[in-house]
C-alpha cells in the first residue's frame, strides 16, 4: 500500500519552515530525537527507540567451515527485515529498493570498517570458525531507519556473548552457558551511521517520515551538487553526534551489566511496564530556564496594565477547562465582545465545579502556572 | 482568547436503536462472526470458510443474493464504478497518461486522450502534446474527473471530457470515508450559503468559492488566482468543520445534510465546531432536521 501523497500546501509549508530553520516538532536543525536503548534477556538482543522508530537487533552464532581464501577468519552476516508491522508501505517478501540500500549500507558500515576482530572468531584454522549473524527487525517506521539500524546492530554486537570453546588436540568442545561463562566479542570501535538530508534551502538531521518524502538523498542517481565545505561541516557535526551516541550505548551496556550482576530484573519484559499507559504521556523535555526571571520582569515592566481577566481555570464541562479567558489576543484579529453577565455565570460555575470535583490542589497549581503564563505573554 | 485543556474521556456508546432506523433489517458482522453453518451457500467477498462454517473476514453488513453471501465492509478503500465522480491528486506523469491517487487500492489512470485540450474537442493528439503534458497537470495537482471504465485489476480509468471537470483551483479538500458519500444524480452543488462543493464518490470533498461569471472557453485548465474574500473563506472554513463533524458521527453526506449542518452550526464560532461536545450537538440537530424532512 503506498503512502498517501503530500499536498502541495504541505510540501511548501515544510520547505519554507526548513528555510527558516524551523522543524515540525520543534527540534533544532541538528538535533536527534530521543534515543532509548534497552537490552533483552538473551545476550545479543537489543532494542533501540529513535523517537517513534523502533528497531530490534538479535545476534546469534554458529560454527561453520570458513572461506577457502580466508581460513582463519570468522564470518559476519547481516540481515535487515522490513515487515508490514512497521509500516503499511512495506510488503512481506518483496525486495524493495529501500531494503537493498539499507542492507548494503549496514554491511559497508560494520564489515568494511573492520570493527570486529574476525581472527578471534577462529576456532580451528581451515575447519571451524564462528559465523556471527546479526538480524535486524524493524518494528515501527517513523523515519531515519539507517541510523537506528546501525545503533541497534553495534549495541547488540557489544552486548553479545559467544559460548566458550576448548581445544584438546584434535577435539573441540563447545561449552554451554552453564558450564563456562560466555565470552564477549572483541570489538575495536563503534561505527555509527549519521544521515543528513539536503534540501535546496538547508540541511537537516534525523528526519521523520514526511521530510524523507520531500528531501533529496545525495546517493540517488538524480543527485544534487554538494559543496566541499558542506561536506566538511557534515562530517564535523557527525563526529560530535557519534561521540554522544557512543557514550549512550556504553552507559546502557553498563546498566545492563550491573543489573545482571546484582541479580536485578533485566530484559525486555521489564521495560514494558513503563510503556503500558504512556499513550497519553509525553516525555519530560528540558526547558531553558536560566534567564526566565529577568526576561519576565522586563516584560512586566514594559507591559501595560493587564486586562480584566476571568479567574482561571474555568470549567466549562466536566473534563474540560479554559485558561486565560479575557486576555488580549495578539493575532491581530477582531474578537467578539464578551458580555457582562457571562463573567458572573462563569464564576458561579467555577465554584460549583470545584466543590463537585474536590480536586482543589490540582486546580490551584494550574492557576499559579496560568498566572505565570499571563505575566510572560 | 483562552487556551483549552481537555482530559481524555471514554467515547460514548452510540445506541443503534435511536439512530439510523434504516439499519434494522441489515446484519452487521465483525471479523470472526459466523454468518451461517449452512453449506448450501456460495461464499463471496469478505468471507471465508472456517471448519465448514461461513465466517466474516471484514466488519460490515451481510448481503445475500440468492445463493451468494458476501460481506460489504463499512470502512474500505474506494471501489469505483463507471460514472462515479472522483476528486483525485496527480501522483505521476507518465507517457501519454497521468496516475491519479483516488483513495482506492490502485492508482487511477487518466489517459491523455481522455482530457480536454485547448483547441477544441476533436483535436488530434500530437507528439508535442506528450511532451507538454506537464504544463497541463503536474504532480500534486488536484483534479475532478469521472470514471470512464474499470480495468480488469480494479484500477479506474478516468476522463475529464466535460467542462465541469478538470484541474481544481483555490479551495479546501476534506478527506472522508467513501462509504459516507450518498450516490446522487449530481455531485456538484452550489450551496446557498455562498460556497460550492464537489462530493467525490471516493470520499474526497472539495469546497471552493462559487465562481462568478467567467468566460466558458477557458474551462478545465484555467485556475483563477484572484484573492478570495474573507466572507467566502469563513463560509468555506465553517463548511469544512461541519463536514468533519458529520464524518466523525458517520452521517450520510449529501447536499441537504451538509446544508442543514451548516445552518445548525451558525450559533457557534467556527473554531468551536471542532470540540466534541459542540460536534455532537450540531449533528443531533442535523439528524432531527433530516428526520423531519423525511416524515
Amino acid at each position: 500500500m503506498r503512502d498517501t501523497p503530500l499536498s502541495n500546501c504541505e510540501r511548501d509549508f515544510l520547505l519554507k519552515a526548513i528555510q527558516e530553520k524551523k522543524r515540525l516538532d520543534g527540534r533544532q536543525t541538528y538535533d536527534y530525537r530521543s534515543i532509548k536503548i534497552s537490552f533483552g534477556t538473551d545476550y545479543g538482543c537489543c532494542f533501540v527507540d529513535l523517537g517513534k522508530t523502533r528497531i530490534m537487533a538479535q545476534v546469534s552464532c554458529e560454527l561453520i567451515t570458513p572461506k577457502e581464501n580466508r581460513p582463519n577468519e570468522g564470518l559476519i552476516f547481516f540481515n535487515i527485515e522490513l515487515s508490514p508491522m512497521a509500516s503499511p508501505a512495506f510488503e512481506m517478501g518483496r525486495q524493495s529498493e529501500l531494503l537493498v540500500k539499507l542492507n548494503r549500507q549496514l554491511e559497508r558500515c560494520l564489515r568494511n570498517s573492520k570493527c570486529i576482530d574476525t581472527e578471534s572468531l577462529c576456532v580451528v584454522s581451515g575447519e571451524k570458525v564462528w559465523q556471527i549473524r546479526v538480524d535486524v527487525h524493524l518494528l515501527n517506521h517513523d523515519g531515519n531507519l539507517m541510523d537506528a539500524a546501525s545503533i541497534a546492530a553495534i549495541a547488540a554486537l557489544c552486548h553479545f556473548r559467544r559460548p566458550d570453546v576448548g581445544i584438546q588436540g584434535e577435539e573441540v568442545t563447545v561449552y554451554s552457558t552453564e558450564e563456562r561463562d560466555p565470552i564477549p566479542l572483541s570489538i575495536y570501535h563503534m561505527p555509527i551511521c549519521v544521515s543528513f538530508a539536503f534540501f535546496q534551502q538547508g540541511l537537516l538531521k534525523d528526519q521523520a517520515v514526511p521530510l524523507e518524502i520531500v528531501g533529496i538523498c545525495p546517493s540517488r542517481d538524480g543527485g544534487i551538487m554538494l559543496l566541499k565545505d558542506q561536506v566538511l561541516r557534515c562530517s564535523k557535526i557527525a563526529s560530535v553526534k557519534v561521540s554522544e551516541i557512543t557514550e549512550l550505548i556504553n552507559k546502557a551496556l553498563e546498566n545492563d551489566k550491573k543489573a545482571r550482576k546484582t541479580g536485578g530484573k533485566f530484559g525486555f519484559a521489564e521495560s514494558l511496564p513503563q510503556e503500558r499507559i504512556t499513550a497519553l504521556k509525553t516525555n519530560v523535555s528540558p526547558v531553558e530556564m536560566s534567564d526566565v526571571k529577568e526576561k519576565a520582569n522586563e516584560i512586566v515592566q514594559r507591559a501595560e496594565v493587564p486586562p480584566q481577566t476571568v479567574p482561571s481555570p474555568v470549567l466549562t464541562a466536566p473534563g474540560t477547562g479554559q485558561v486565560g479567558e479575557g486576555l488580549e489576543n495578539s493575532w491581530g484579529l477582531k474578537e467578539e465582545e464578551e458580555e457582562e453577565d457571562e463573567t458572573v455565570e462563569l464564576k458561579m460555575e467555577l465554584e460549583e465545579g470545584m466543590r463537585r470535583r474536590g480536586e482543589v490542589t490540582w486546580w490551584s497549581s494550574q492557576t499559579v502556572t496560568a498566572r505565570r503564563m499571563m505575566l510572560s505573554s | 482568547m483562552a487556551a483549552d485543556m481537555r482530559l481524555p474521556t471514554i467515547r460514548k456508546q452510540v445506541s443503534l436503536s435511536s439512530s439510523l432506523s434504516a439499519l434494522d433489517g441489515k446484519d452487521l458482522v465483525v471479523p470472526g462472526d459466523v454468518i451461517t453453518s449452512d453449506t448450501g451457500f456460495m461464499r463471496g467477498h469478505g468471507t471465508y470458510m472456517d471448519e465448514e462454517k461461513l465466517t466474516a473476514s471484514v466488519a460490515g453488513e451481510v448481503e445475500r443474493v440468492n445463493k451468494l453471501i458476501c460481506v460489504r465492509p463499512l470502512k474500505t478503500r474506494f471501489n469505483g464504478e463507471v460514472g462515479d465522480v472522483v476528486v483525485g491528486r496527480v501522483t505521476e506523469v507518465q507517457q501519454k497518461r497521468w496516475k491519479v491517487d483516488t483513495n482506492s487500492r490502485l492508482d487511477s489512470v487518466l489517459l491523455l486522450s481522455s482530457v480536454n485540450l485547448p483547441g477544441g474537442e476533436l483535436r488530434r493528439r500530437s507528439a508535442e502534446d506528450e511532451l507538454t503534458m506537464r504544463d497541463y497537470l503536474q504532480e500534486g495537482d488536484l483534479i475532478s474527473a469521472e470514471v470512464q471504465s474499470v480495468f480488469s485489476d480494479g484500477a479506474l480509468s478516468l476522463h475529464t471530457r466535460s467542462l465541469k471537470y478538470g484541474k481544481l483551483g483555490q479551495g479546501v479538500l476534506v478527506q472522508l470515508s467513501p462509504s459516507l458519500i450518498k450516490r446522487q444524480k449530481t455531485h456538484f452543488h452550489n450551496l446557498p450559503c455562498g460556497a460550492s462543493i464537489i462530493l467525490g464518490n471516493n470520499g474526497f470533498v472539495w469546497l471552493y468559492p462559487t465562481p462568478g461569471h467567467q468566460d466558458e472557453e477557458a474551462g478545465g485548465y484555467y485556475t483563477s488566482l484572484e484573492p478570495v474574500s474573507l466572507s467566502d473563506r469563513e463560509v468555506i472554513s465553517r463548511l469544512r468543520n461541519c463536514l468533519l463533524a458529520l464524518g466523525a458521527h458517520k452521517v450520510l453526506l449529501y447536499d441537504t445534510s451538509v446544508l442543514y449542518c451548516y445552518e445548525s452550526s451558525l450559533p457557534h464560532q467556527i473554531k468551536d465546531i471542532l470540540k466534541p461536545e459542540v460536534m455532537e450537538e450540531i449533528v443531533m440537530m442535523t439528524r432531527q432536521k433530516l428526520v423531519e424532512l423525511e416524515g
